[in-house]
């Protein structure tokens, strides 16, 4: 009997259940919905569940994929914290819907060139790119450059992907710095001036197929090329006679415009004509000498910059500087030309206007008026000003308006310099700490992003430094060290990274007096290439030195 | 005052059911709102709609009668009304215990009467029975087919492993 009604009761159940059970235990009624209804869906979780939903069908791998999700996780992680770091943007931050996608928040905020480039962008692939940035993931891959020690080292610089190589033996040479990573052209240059001395690119160049370089040579002569990318050749464009000016120490590149800086401290601008029927592979004529400065107070390691607007060309020069009392400190040379030459303004700024007072001279009088107590503690007011004494930096880096400079003491110093029609000035340094050793080389790009990397090779930081110190929320993450991160190789790469440690470990204790020898230091850092550093939006690169001077790029990819 | 808001009008579901409510709560839909201000004479003419069966528009109207006091949905809040986070009121919460067949009309039928704040609560329902499960779990959750192969789906997981440990 019970078992009878039992089967009665299970047929009933069966009757009443059995659509609803069997229809949901085999229908996948999520997939039958819509593909915008599920993105709905979709845009609700977080992006490690987005990660997992890509792995349950190829249907879910692109629908978890979406672009337009992952540029509203983008937003909110990257671009929306920001707006509370720029100054001015602040009220945009109360009324946060303002600011979502508006378009003008989103022009100050944004990567505008993610959109500029007028390709789709792929959001997803922009996150993890972010991501990995603000956790120093990134996978480590070398390029071995030269077997021997160049003299003076190689000349490197990166733009748009490329990474640009002078050195005598080797002459001019391109690396693509993605994907399989390949020299795409060389030359050797075309009359012997002694070593390579310095090395520009033009960045203000568009459209891209060809980039032009200005390479400046020891015996005071510099020449032009072009880097045609896809045939994948140098091009000579211009050669200009040595000069009894002295070696070239400094170029700086904006075609038609160029500028060259040599030892003996005499800038000279120059500026080729137009020339619509020659071809892009014949030779210019000769520029035209436009200006020319003589300045006494620049000292490497310095940084030119060449910035041409439709009125006027600004070159601005960003050098150390020595004082008597106060160690080093820097100091940056404005000259504005019209489109002809013409001198329109040339401003000097340096930042012990602000942060030093001129101690020989004010402390006395000061000391005159003041009863003995408070003397006293003036006293130790100077000595924690003389704590504060900058060695001579390593490195100096100029991206407008951000100032970056490294010391030998473990530390770095962000300037931020002002520039407008009335002033230039710069501001009182900020001290960055979180290297655990010496500071050879650093490099400060658009937005406040910078990367640093420690003498051994075996540190690299990255930084935000947006915004500089002016909130008390930048203080605050300057006061607890949250201001940068150090770059780790990615897990897969760990074997590879572990064993150029061990290298770099090895050159240490088997030749201790070679590069770690502080008598050598001064001379080490007089050359402008030891701890070179450049980056962009995509990867790291640092040329780096082995024993018997072998050297190698060394290329940290955080896509 | 007094008329507009206690004033009538008559659903007619796909069914051919006709269910009369309240005007202010049949307007939480856009749809429904917009047909009432085309048809100019309200409560008169019964409406269809279309899509959705009896049980289904009873189970909305319910939602839309205990939200019939919430402020209006603005035009302009796509994007950020949906702050990321999946929490859900207490009621809505009890409101969607329902089978996942039920759940996912409920979803299309918000969708389709265009009530915006019920899909979202319909979405963030769907999303929570994602939200921490392994992909195993949620193929089993919703019966989803894996048409990858083991090897597909390993791949697919070491590209993403960056996203995963966050």
């Amino acid at each position: 009997m019970g078992k009878r009604s039992r089967e009665e009761e299970d047929e009933a159940a069966a009757k009443e259940r059995p659509t609803k059970c069997t229809r949901s235990s085999t229908d996948d009624l999520l997939s039958k919905l819509s593909d915008e209804l599920i993105l709905r869906v979709l845009a609700f979780l977080p992006v490690s569940q987005l990660a997992v939903c890509q792995r349950l069908s190829s249907k879910y791998h692109t629908l978890a994929g979406d672009s337009q999700i992952w540029k509203s996780h983008y937003y909110n992680r990257f671009v929306r914290p920001r707006a509370s770091r720029l100054p001015g943007l602040k009220e945009l931050d109360d009324s946060s819907h303002s600011l979502h996608f508006a378009s003008k928040a989103s022009r100050w905020l944004d990567d505008e060139h993610l959109v500029e480039r007028g390709r789709k962008t792929n959001w997803k692939r922009q996150y993890k790119l972010r991501h990995n940035w603000t956790k120093g993931t990134c996978a480590v891959n070398e390029i071995p450059v030269a077997e021997e020690a160049a003299v003076p080292p190689l000349l490197v610089q990166m733009h748009d992907g490329i990474i640009y190589m002078a050195d005598q033996t080797d002459g001019l040479r391109a690396w693509t710095a993605q994907g399989e990573r390949k020299l795409i052209a060389q030359r050797a240059f075309e009359k012997d001036h002694g070593p390579p001395t310095a090395l520009a690119i033009d960045t203000q160049q568009h459209p891209e197929p060809t980039s032009t370089l200005l390479v400046g040579f020891q015996d005071g002569a510099f020449a032009m090329y072009a880097l045609q990318v896809d045939e994948e050749k140098f091009v000579p464009r211009y050669g200009h006679e040595a000069s009894s000016n002295g070696v070239v120490s400094a170029v700086a590149v904006a075609y038609p415009y160029a500028v060259t800086m040599t030892a003996t401290h005499l800038m000279s601008l120059y500026r080729f004509s137009r020339q619509a029927d020659k071809a892009e592979t014949e030779m210019l004529d000769p520029p035209r000498l436009l200006y020319s400065l003589k300045s006494h107070n620049v000292w490497p390691p310095l940084s030119t910059s060449l910035r041409k607007s439709e009125r006027n060309i600004t070159i601005s020069i960003a050098y150390a500087l020595p004082t008597y009392l106060s160690g080093w400190t820097v100091g940056i040379q404005e000259v504005k030309l019209d489109l002809t030459g013409k001198l329109l303004d040339s401003r000097l700024a340096s930042a012990i206007d602000q942060h030093y007072r001129p101690l020989a001279f004010s402390l006395p009088p000061m000391m005159q008026h003041l009863p003995l107590p408070v003397s006293g503690s003036l006293a130790t007011a100077t000595m924690m000003e003389m704590r504060h004494i900058h060695s001579k930096p390593t490195s100096l880096s100029y991206t407008h308006p951000y100032l970056l400079v490294s010391h030998p003491d473990n530390t770095l110093t962000l300037y931020l310099v002002t520039s407008n029609t009335e002033s230039l000035c710069i501001s009182a340094g900020s001290r960055l700490w979180g290297h655990t050793s010496s500071v050879s080389g650093a490099h400060v790009a658009a937005r406040g992003k910078a990367v640093s990397v420690s003498r051994r090779g075996d540190e690299l930081r990255v930084w935000e430094l947006e915004g500089g110190f002016a909130s008390t929320a930048a203080r605050k993450r300057l006061a607890s060290g949250e201001l940068s991160v150090q770059i780790r190789a990615e897990k897969r790469v760990m074997h590879e990274a572990a064993q150029a440690g061990l290298d770099l470990t090895s050159v240490g204790s088997a030749a201790p007096d070679k590069a770690d020898d502080g008598t050598e230091d001064g001379a080490a850092e007089l050359t402008l290439t030891r701890g070179w550093i450049g980056f962009d939006d995509e990867q790291v690169v640092v040329l780096k030195e082995r024993s018997g001077g072998r050297q190698a790029l060394v290329v940290y990819d955080f896509t | 005052m007094a008329g507009e808001g206690e004033q009538m009008v008559k659903l007619v579901s796909s069914d051919q059911v006709e269910i009369p409510v309240e005007r202010k709560v049949a307007e939480r839909s856009m749809l429904i709102k917009n047909m009432i201000e085309d048809l100019g004479a309200p409560g008169e003419e019964p409406i269809p709609i279309m899509n959705v069966s009896e049980p289904v528009l009873r189970k909305v109207l319910e939602w839309c009668t205990h939200h019939k006091n919430d402020p209006a949905p603005t035009q302009d809040d796509d994007a950020d009304s949906r702050k990321k986070t999946t929490d859900i009121e207490d009621w809505d919460q009890k409101f969607m215990q329902v089978d996942q067949e039920m759940l996912f009309e409920i979803i299309l039928a918000a969708n389709y009467m265009d009530i915006k704040a019920l899909l979202d609560v319909g979405c963030k329902t769907v999303a929570n029975m994602i939200k921490g499960k392994s992909p195993e779990e949620i193929r089993k959750t919703f019966n989803i087919q894996n048409d990858f192969t083991p090897e597909e789906e390993d791949q697919i997981r070491r590209e993403n492993e960056w996203a995963e440990d966050r």
